[in-house]
């Protein structure tokens, strides 16, 4: 049998299956169609200015080593004109973050970018490994999360940079809108749809260039292209909501590869329909009213911040359904008279006292949230609360180290 | 949906425990583990039988109701259908003989009889529909199995009115625009005559469509759309006001997800919400113009369990008197087994497997995803409800009239300005990229269907 021949150029032999689409192509031509992909994501989201200095979040991952080789071919082949410079955080995970960080020095050598390291224990005066000492293991991502994001900014901002591209890809994405979905957080689900998330007017913004990317692509391109990257995943690793949510994916993806693709479609459509939320996530249909989207970098929509997973603790869906109880017992006490129950026994009900049976009003009563910006009092970052979640966190993790010094 | 999780003996309290009384009335034990709480074998029913009710509550206030003069006006257009009186309400059951619409069945007729009982008016009429996926054309011995369960509950509930129809009489159903899916045989033939030949020539013609379909998630996909179809065809013609559908919050919550997977975001609040849907007529026969406007042309679809779990309503179906659980089709005890291919499953298998986990030990987060999923709103190709143009999408050139346009397989709202954009995202489709070479009748068939579908059809 003749071997098939890629489908592109038609000369070679196709020795790739897509996991995107299943189509057959040979490395060459896989490589182009990947990187031209970013590329019309890049120019239809109009994610970039000449001139522009942009900090790539690194962990020596693959998928933020696959961004900053695509961006910096891409950069070069099609003139963006943007300066690139790689940017670490330190969480402090020995056997993890130490060995990752090795692999992200040699990238800066390789690619040619200034690379700045920004450590946790320099920002907040805790490594992730005393953080777990302290705390557990049980609910600690919340605490990576929280200080990464804020990490990313201040590292920033001591380059004096303005736009900050994450490695997130379209699973990411996905996990996030089927894990919004089972959290039933509307307002998070139009957040985490955005490929831009801040935008001027908050001090630093943040994007995702590989937002359609599959991971199953992102590893064979780092595969072809013989990337230097670092691929142990976190050790710290929670369950819950993104965990299910992943396993979904991945399960929907083997049944139908578009589904990852179709699972943003339609988190993308439904981002409009959520009531108050702004309407559009990419900027290349006219959008004259600049509605700055009250999420900023703050809050990305709950994407995961590390390689892995990086939801909220172990034990987030059993807290959830006790909270969704209560909230049930507390709408159902005593609100409104149950005519209802007259049809089963003919008798008239007798009257509830604990409130077991919830009647509430039409389900379309809860308003979705909305956040408006502000800043921290503590430590003057960009905040939606008074304190902003990190200072909150620290306060705690602070009380903590001090009864035990006692 | 017939597929369920493992019979649900699990949540009948085990026996050994000293024997608690119940939590809401107090005096009988507590044998039923109803959301926490221990119930006995009446307060467990008056609960589901609330939920119900409540629901009904609602859509007989919504017939009543402004939205319905219209309804009413499209009803007194139909021949021989008189316009129904005020106190007739007719509606419609979808009865797939699973647990959950026999429970609703049940439910309702419970409902009737209790308004009887008080010397009342029955408060509505009831028009019972099984759709049948087997025994299409010549297979006469499934047909006689499944007329035997529908006659058995004619018996049971004489009360009302009970119909069988074959899947394969969604061929030539005018609410789907076959000539725009390329299925130009398929549609209706002006003479309308229906011999036995032109039955089985319709099975077959189906049978061939589904073979060509490209997954198991498409073959699933079209069947939970041609049964949808023919149910709101049945309404129309049997003059009823309502579509009830026993999906249970746990089934709301399977559809919200695998709608997503299927790229059907957009329409997730016109599938999870009760109210007015639109219906189209895409006859080529047709004389009149279309007119899609709804409110001279839809119907209500209404899902009146949708605040009861499906293991509430499987429990629900063993406590009746006798069982109507005993009198339903058996379920494939395979559906629950181990799988052998993951690649045959449905999206829609996927979503219950989970959801049967998800219920058992988080029941409120399953109530929580169709709840948060219907504050969504319902609008048209990018412009809302009330007209409203959506924000980012001023000056398009599209006319008033096509603001409704509806898909011509799911009957949803198309959604223009979210296909605009995403082929401005991904590129013009840049999916198939390599993977399909000439084919060029596809352009047309996107104007038409929405993404969801095209992705059905075409995969």
């Amino acid at each position: 049998m003749a071997p098939t021949l890629c489908a592109v150029c038609k000369t070679e032999r196709a020795n790739i299956k897509r996991p995107k689409n299943h189509a057959r192509v040979c490395k060459g031509c896989f490589i182009t169609l990947f990187e031209e992909e970013v590329h019309h994501t890049i120019i239809s989201s109009k994610l970039f200015y000449p001139g522009e200095r942009v900090a790539i979040g690194a962990s020596g991952g693959k998928d933020s080593t696959v961004l900053a080789s695509v961006l910096k071919t891409l950069n070069e082949r099609y003139n963006y004109g943007v300066e690139l410079v790689l940017l670490s955080i330190d969480e402090g995970i020995k056997g993890y973050r130490d060995d990752s960080l090795e692999t992200v020095k040699r990238n800066a050598v390789q690619y040619d970018m200034p690379l700045k390291i920004v450590g946790y224990d320099e920002l907040y005066g805790w490594t992730m490994d005393q953080v777990v000492e302290t705390i557990g293991k049980k609910g600690n991502c919340t605490y990576c999360g929280v200080f990464r994001r804020q990490a990313l900014d201040r590292g920033a901002k001591m380059l004096d940079i303005k736009h900050v591209v994450t490695g997130h890809n379209a699973d990411d994405v996905a996990e996030t809108i089927l894990m919004n979905l089972l959290r039933g957080d509307m307002g998070r689900l139009a957040r985490s749809t955005n490929i831009v998330t801040g935008d001027d007017s908050s001090d630093v913004k943040r994007s995702k260039p590989l937002k359609y990317a599959y991971e199953k692509e992102i590893v064979m391109y780092a595969h072809h292209k013989k990337l230097d990257y670092f691929s142990t995943e976190c050790i710290y690793s929670p369950e819950a909501f993104r965990g299910s949510a992943r396993a979904l994916i991945k399960q929907l993806e083997r049944i139908r590869p578009s589904a990852i693709l179709d699972i943003l479609r339609s988190g993308e459509d439904m981002a409009r329909l959520v009531p108050g939320e702004s309407a559009s996530s990419c900027g290349c249909k006219g959008n004259k009213s600049k509605t700055p989207t009250t999420a900023a970098a703050e809050d990305d929509g709950g994407i995961g911040g590390c390689g892995s997973t990086g939801a909220a603790g172990g034990n987030e869906m059993a807290a959830m359904e006790k909270q969704l109880r209560e909230n049930e017992a507390a709408e159902g006490q005593g609100l409104e008279v149950d005519v209802s129950k007259l049809s089963l026994t003919g008798k008239p009900a007798e009257t509830e006292t604990d409130g077991s049976v919830p009647l509430k009003p039409k389900a379309n009563s809860k308003p979705v949230t909305r956040q408006t910006l502000g800043n921290c009092k503590r430590c003057g970052y960009m905040s939606s609360q008074e304190i902003c979640q990190a200072c909150t966190l620290l306060e705690g993790l602070n009380k903590n180290r001090a009864q035990i010094q006692i | 949906m017939a597929s369920t999780s493992p019979p649900i003996t699990a949540s009948e309290a085990t026996p050994n425990t000293t024997t608690k009384s119940c939590a809401k009335c107090r005096s009988n034990p507590g044998t039923f583990d109803s959301r926490g709480q221990l119930v006995c074998r009446t307060c467990f029913q008056k609960f589901i039988s609330a939920k119900c009710i409540k629901q009904i509550g609602l859509l007989n206030k919504d017939v009543r109701s402004s939205s319905s003069s219209a309804l009413s006006a499209y009803h007194s257009t139909q021949k021989n259908a008189g316009p129904p009186q005020a106190s007739s309400r007719r509606y419609l059951l979808g009865l797939s003989l699973g647990p959950s619409s026999a429970a609703l069945l049940e439910l309702l007729n419970e409902n009737v009889e209790f308004q009887l009982g008080k010397g009342r008016n029955a408060p509505f009429e009831l028009v019972v529909v099984h759709v049948s996926s087997e025994g299409g054309g010549e297979n006469q011995r499934e047909r006689e199995r499944v007329e035997g369960t529908v006659q058995r509950m004619r018996e049971r509930y004489p009360r009302f009115e009970f119909k069988v129809v074959y899947l394969e009489e969604v061929v030539g159903l005018e609410t789907i625009d076959w000539a725009g899916l390329g299925l130009l045989d398929f549609s209706s033939s002006p003479a309308g005559d229906d011999n036995d030949n032109e039955t089985t020539s319709k099975a077959q013609k189906l049978r061939h469509l589904f073979d060509t379909l490209p997954s198991t998630t498409s073959r699933t996909d079209l069947l939970r759309l041609f049964t949808r179809h023919l149910l709101i065809s049945e309404a129309r013609k049997n003059s009823c006001h309502a579509l009830l559908l026993g999906s249970s919050t746990t089934a709301l919550a399977e559809l919200t997800l695998s709608e997503t997977a299927k790229g059907r975001g957009f329409s997730l609040p016109w599938q999870i919400n009760d109210g007015i849907l639109g219906v189209p007529s895409f006859s080529p026969h047709s004389p009149s113009t279309i007119n899609n406007k709804t409110e001279d042309n839809g119907i209500l679809v209404y899902h009146p369990l949708r605040d009861a779990l499906r293991k509430e309503l499987v429990q629900f179906t063993k406590l009746t008197d006798p069982p109507i659980f005993d009198m339903l089709p058996e379920v494939d005890p395979t559906a629950t087994a181990a799988v052998v291919s993951h690649k045959d499953l449905s999206i829609e298998e996927v979503m219950v497997r989970y959801f049967a986990d998800v219920e058992e030990n988080y029941p409120s987060i399953v109530a929580n995803v169709a709840r948060t999923t219907g504050k969504l709103l319902r609008l048209f190709g990018g412009v809302d409800a009330e007209g409203n143009k959506d924000k980012a999408e001023e000056g398009s050139e599209s006319e008033s009239e096509e603001e409704e346009r509806l898909c011509g397989l799911c009957n949803m709202p198309l959604d223009e300005f979210g296909d605009e954009r995403w082929k401005g995202e991904l590129g013009e489709d840049s999916y198939r990229d390599g993977l399909v070479e000439g084919e060029g009748k596809g352009e047309k068939m996107k104007q038409r269907i929405c993404y969801g579908c095209e992705r059905s059809v075409r995969g």
